[in-house]
C-alpha cells in the first residue's frame, strides 16, 4: 500500500449525522405543485412501483407511438410519392384508442384516489390549498396526455425531417412544431377537464373511467344520430365530445377536417366550453368538499 | 411564553351538529395532549388548527398565524401525522417520506437525506425500502410519525398516534414522540382516548366533551398527587362487613370518605394523619389491605367530575 493510500485511509470518516433541524432554503408552493405534480405523474406511469402498474402505461404508450415508428421506416424504406404517409392532423386517427385509454384512466388515478385513501388531506396539510392542489393535479393529468398527443406527433416531424421528406425550410419546419404543440395542448387541455369533472364527481376510479369511456363512445354515436340520422342542423356535431378536440387540430393544420359543415369559429368555442366548463365542475366540486383531517 | 396555539370564542358549527363551542384555550411548547371521547371535538380541532377548515365564528391562531389567512405559510411549520391509514400500499417508505419533505418545501437532495434520517430515528432504517403494503400496524404508524417530521416542522399535530399499537409497541411509539420534543424542540399535539397514555406523556393537556372544554392545563396542575389517601381492601367473609368497619371508623376518627367498593378515599386531615388513621382503622376492624397510597387525582376523574355536573345541572334545570 503507498503512504498517500494509506495516509488518506487514515483521514477517512464514517459520516451518520443522524436526525437534525433544518436551516436551509425551502421551495415555496411552487416546489409543493412541482412535486405533487411529479409524483402523480410517476404512480400513473407505474414507476418506481411493482412491475404490474407498468403493464397499462406500456400498452398505451406502445399504440400511440407504434404506427409513429411504422410510418418513419416506411418513409425511409419506400421511396417518395409510392406510399404517402398521414399527414399531422391524420395522425391523430392513429391513436385516438392510446389518448382514449389514457383519457379514461389517468385523471381517476390521479384525483379520485387521493380522495379514497385520505392523501388529499394529507397534502391540504402542507403549503397546497385546494386552488393550488388542483394545478398540480391538472398539470400532472396534461402532461401525462401530452405523452400520447404531443410525443407521436413530433416524433413523425423529427422523422419525416430526417429522411427528408418534412417541412420545407426552418421557417416551416417551425410553423409545423408550433401547430403540433397547439394541437396537442388543445386535445390534452380538452379531455383533461373532461376527464377530471367525471373524477371530481364520484369517488370511485371505476365509476369515473366508465363515464369518461361512455362520454366518448356516445357522444359521436348521439351527434352522428341527430345530424345523419334525424337531418338536424350540422352543429349538432358540436356535441360530439372526442371528435371536437381532432376537428381542432385539423382547422389549426388549415385541413377542413372531417367535419366541413361546421364552423372553424364553432369548433373553436366549443373546446373552450368543454375545457372551462369541465374545469368549472372541478373547481365546483371540490370548494364543496369538506376536508377534515 | 409564546402560545403554539391560541383560541378564543372559537366555534365550528355543522349542519346538525355543533362540533366545537366557544373554545377558548392557549397551547404552550412543550407535549399536548388533545383528549376526549369519540366526537369531543378533537379532530375538529386539529382540522382547523390545519386551515382544513374555517371557523364558524372565534378566532384561532397557531404559531401566531392564523390559518385561514396565513395557511401555506403557517401548514410549511407544521407535520400531521393523521389517524387515518393513508398510506399507498405499493409505494416504499422513503419514497412517500421523501414525497411529502418535498410538498412541504424541501429541496430534493435534502428530502432524500432527511427522509432516511427521520425513518431511522423512529426505527424503521434497515425496512425503509419496504412496501408500505407490507408493513405491519406499528411501522405504518412509525412512517406517518417519520413524515411528519422529515421537513423539520416547528409543531407537529399527531391524530391517534399509538392507534392499533399493543402496548410494546405504544411505549415505544410514545417514547420516540417524547424524544422528538425533547432532543429536537418540536413541539407536539396528539390526539388520543387513552388518557393514561396522555398523562404519562404530556406536559399540558386539553380536555374535551361534546365540543365543550373540560379541562385545559399543566398536566402537573390537573392530575396527579392531590391530597389525601386512597386505599382498597380485600372484601372478605370473615370478619363480616370489615370494609363498613374500617369506613365507620375513620368517619369517627373526623376523616371524610367515599366509598366505591371496596375503594375508599379519604381526606380531611393532613396525609400522615390520614395514614396513621387507616393503619388504626384496618387493624381494629381485622380487615384485609390490598393497597395502601397517596391519592391521585387523574384525568379519568376530570371527566368523571364533568358528568356528576352535566347530570346535576340536568337534574336541576326542570325545577327551575
Amino acid at each position: 500500500m503507498t503512504k498517500a493510500a494509506a495516509s488518506s485511509r487514515g483521514d477517512a470518516q464514517i459520516s451518520a449525522r443522524g436526525f437534525q433541524r433544518y436551516e436551509g432554503e425551502r421551495a415555496g408552493v411552487a416546489g409543493s405543485i412541482r412535486s405533487v405534480m411529479w409524483q402523480s405523474m410517476r404512480a400513473t406511469l407505474g414507476l418506481g412501483r411493482p412491475a404490474k402498474n407498468k403493464i397499462f402505461p406500456v400498452i398505451a404508450v406502445a399504440i400511440a407511438y407504434v404506427p409513429a415508428i411504422v410510418f418513419i421506416g416506411l418513409a425511409v424504406l419506400i421511396p417518395s410519392g409510392i406510399v404517402d404517409g398521414p399527414s399531422y392532423p391524420e395522425y391523430y386517427g392513429f391513436v385516438t384508442s392510446a389518448i382514449a385509454l389514457f383519457a379514461a384512466l389517468v385523471a381517476p388515478e390521479v384525483l379520485v384516489s387521493d380522495r379514497r385513501n385520505g392523501m388529499l388531506a394529507m397534502y391540504l396539510s402542507t403549503p397546497l390549498h385546494r386552488g393550488t392542489y388542483l394545478v398540480a393535479k391538472m398539470l400532472a393529468v396534461l402532461l401525462t396526455l401530452g405523452l400520447v398527443t404531443l410525443g407521436p406527433p413530433f416524433l413523425v416531424l423529427l422523422g419525416y425531417t430526417f429522411d427528408g421528406s418534412g417541412p420545407d425550410g426552418f421557417g416551416n419546419w417551425l410553423i409545423v412544431l408550433f401547430r403540433i404543440i397547439l394541437s396537442g395542448a388543445a386535445v390534452s387541455a380538452a379531455l383533461t377537464a373532461i376527464s377530471m369533472a367525471a373524477s371530481s364527481i364520484t369517488d370511485r376510479r371505476a365509476f369515473a373511467s366508465i363515464g369518461v369511456v361512455l362520454l366518448i363512445l356516445a357522444s359521436p354515436i348521439v351527434a352522428g344520430s341527430l345530424v345523419d340520422g334525424a337531418q338536424l342542423s350540422p352543429n349538432w356535431r358540436l356535441i360530439d365530445v372526442f371528435s371536437m378536440p381532432f376537428e381542432l387540430v385539423f382547422r389549426i393544420f388549415g385541413e377542413p377536417g372531417n367535419f366541413p359543415e361546421v364552423s372553424t369559429l364553432a369548433v373553436i368555442a366549443v373546446n373552450a366550453a368543454w375545457t372551462f366548463g369541465g374545469l368549472t365542475v372541478v373547481v365546483w366540486r371540490y370548494s364543496r368538499l369538506v376536508i377534515a383531517r | 411564553m409564546k402560545a403554539i396555539i391560541e383560541t378564543s370564542g372559537l366555534v365550528m358549527q355543522f349542519p346538525n351538529t355543533r362540533a366545537l363551542d366557544g373554545l377558548d384555550i392557549r397551547i404552550p411548547p412543550g407535549v399536548t395532549g388533545l383528549v376526549g371521547a369519540n366526537g369531543a371535538g378533537k379532530t375538529t380541532l386539529i382540522s382547523l388548527t390545519l386551515g382544513l377548515l374555517k371557523p364558524t365564528s372565534g378566532s384561532i391562531k397557531v404559531l401566531g398565524l392564523d390559518p385561514n389567512v396565513h395557511g401555506p405559510a403557517l401548514r410549511a411549520q407544521i407535520g400531521y401525522g393523521p389517524e387515518r391509514n393513508v398510506l399507498p400500499d405499493d409505494l416504499r417508505a422513503y419514497d412517500f417520506v421523501r414525497h411529502l419533505a418535498e410538498v412541504k418545501g424541501l429541496p430534493r437532495d435534502e428530502a432524500r437525506t432527511r427522509a432516511s434520517d427521520s425513518l431511522y430515528l423512529v426505527g424503521l432504517g434497515e425496512e425503509r425500502f419496504r412496501s408500505l403494503g407490507t408493513m405491519s400496524t406499528g411501522q405504518r404508524q412509525r412512517v406517518k410519525l417519520a413524515q411528519a417530521i422529515a421537513a423539520d416542522p416547528r409543531f407537529i399535530v399527531l391524530d391517534e398516534p399509538t392507534d392499533g399499537l399493543d402496548p410494546v409497541q405504544r411505549d415505544e411509539m410514545l417514547n420516540i414522540i417524547v424524544q422528538v420534543n425533547r432532543d429536537f424542540g418540536i413541539d407536539v399535539m396528539l390526539s388520543s382516548h387513552v388518557l393514561e397514555e396522555v398523562e404519562r406523556v404530556c406536559d399540558h393537556v386539553v380536555a374535551l366533551d361534546q365540543g365543550r372544554l373540560v379541562a385545559h392545563g399543566a398536566m402537573s396542575e390537573l392530575a396527579g398527587a392531590s391530597g389525601g389517601v386512597e386505599l382498597e381492601l380485600v372484601d372478605v367473609d370473615e370478619p363480616p362487613h370489615s370494609v363498613d368497619a374500617v369506613v365507620q371508623l375513620l368517619q369517627a376518627s373526623g376523616t371524610t370518605v367515599e366509598r366505591s367498593g371496596a375503594v375508599l378515599s379519604v381526606t380531611g386531615k393532613s396525609d400522615d394523619e390520614l395514614f396513621d388513621a387507616v393503619g388504626a382503622a384496618v387493624a381494629q376492624a381485622g380487615a384485609r389491605l390490598r393497597r395502601l397510597g397517596q391519592r391521585r387525582r387523574t384525568l379519568d376523574d376530570i371527566f368523571t367530575d364533568q358528568d356528576h355536573q352535566m347530570t346535576d345541572a340536568r337534574s336541576v334545570t326542570p325545577n327551575e
